[in-house]
């Protein structure tokens, strides 16, 4: 169902048009108020179908109140490791600020300091 | 009418049987496509609609087995083929695609209008029920609808098969509508809203604008109307041992 491309009929010779499918992802929400999680995907030659197809793949069995279904070409794709996974330390953009425990070791290691124990009451 | 009044359970009984045989035929039909349909999306929508139609049919069964106090499943596999009640619509082999595709869109069609005669009936078990099946048939219709009008825009083969098989299918369509034994007492009784021979004027009311607008031709009148849900034939005859194989494999197990 998530196969790429567009699959041809058995024995279909040149002259005859490629049957027109693409794929569709489908979102669901379970219950009201929960958020739109990707389901899966289904093969069809058009939003309508592609709909039909959703509701008997991921709706039949009333495991799901809502379906959004998306045609896969308009899911704009960003999976760049340079963007997303840049290799210099980025935790000083991370709400918590640098992670200090690794610098705060060696700075201890260095000056021959204990770690301070836990302040008691 | 009250639960005290005298329920008129022949007739009842008999507009039971005709719907419920209507839908387990049409479901088994269907369950043919289960996997060879055109492709594994529409493999999957085909079996799970005809497992509906035998879930509407297991409902209807169930509600007559009360009515004449007899096992479903007996009245649903224990009769003899001539003994069935479903309408000669249903009685074509399932054919190719687009056979199946008529099939669905003329009897959808007309079982909305059906259920929709029956849905405020003073049979409050008929009428709750009902209440359920029009719910589930209007994803029915939406399916067919939507393969109807792409076999009918799909000049060449699609169109010329539809075609062929609305050519095929449409002299029987109207047996959906076929007037019942005691339809008066079910009219008097208030458990249909109208006659059979009104049902489907709007039936044909209902279908003609969808039609018109796929330049595709109205059925003509049922070729012979009064035997609408008799003389099954020999493709029924199959579909008959095939749908009873197990059950006849050996008689009275417990499944």
């Amino acid at each position: 169902m998530s196969a790429k491309g567009t699959p041809t009929a058995a024995g279909a010779t040149p002259a005859e048009p490629a049957p027109v499918l693409e794929a569709w992802e489908v979102f669901r929400q379970e219950k009201d108020g929960d958020p739109m999680r990707h389901g899966g995907s289904v093969m069809a030659p058009d939003a309508e179908l592609a709909t039909h197809y959703a509701r008997e793949m991921y709706g039949r069995r009333q495991e799901s109140v809502r379906l959004w279904v998306v045609r896969r070409s308009d899911v704009h794709d960003l999976d760049d490791a340079d963007l997303l996974q840049p290799p210099l330390d980025r935790s000083f953009k991370k709400p918590g600020g640098y992670v200090m425990r690794d610098k705060l070791a060696a700075a201890r290691a260095q000056s021959g300091q204990a770690k301070p124990k836990a302040r008691s009451k | 009418m009250t639960a005290t009044a005298a329920l008129p359970a022949t007739a009842l009984a008999g507009l039971l049987l005709s719907m419920a045989d209507d839908e387990f035929v049409i479901g088994f039909s269907d369950s043919e496509w289960t996997g060879i349909a055109p492709l594994l999306e529409e493999d999957v929508a085909m079996s799970s609609l005809a497992q509906d139609e035998l879930g509407h049919a297991a409902a209807l069964y169930g509600l007559l087995g009360e009515l004449i106090d007899t096992d479903p499943d007996a009245i649903a596999y224990d009769r003899e083929p001539a003994e069935y009640r479903h309408c000669r619509l249903l009685d074509h082999g399932r054919g190719d695609w687009a056979m199946t595709i008529a099939r669905r869109f003329l009897y959808d069609s007309a079982d909305v209008i059906r259920l929709e005669a029956l849905a405020s009936g003073s049979w409050t078990p008929l009428a709750e029920l009902v209440g359920k099946l029009v719910r589930e048939e209007r994803y029915h219709r939406m399916h067919a609808g939507a393969w109807l009008d792409r076999l009918a825009r799909g000049d060449g083969e699609p169109r010329d098969r539809l075609l062929a098989a609305l050519a095929e299918l449409g002299p029987d369509a109207a047996t959906v509508f076929t007037p019942l034994e005691d339809e008066a007492v079910l009219l008097e009784a208030g458990i249909i809203d109208a006659p059979m021979a009104e049902l489907e004027d709007r039936w044909r009311a209902s279908i003609a604008p969808v039609l018109a607008d796929l330049d595709l031709p109205m059925p003509p009148p049922a070729r012979d109307p009064e035997r609408g849900r008799l003389d099954h034939g020999a493709d029924f005859a199959w579909l008959w041992g095939e749908f009873t194989s197990v059950r006849r494999a050996d008689p009275g197990a417990t499944w």
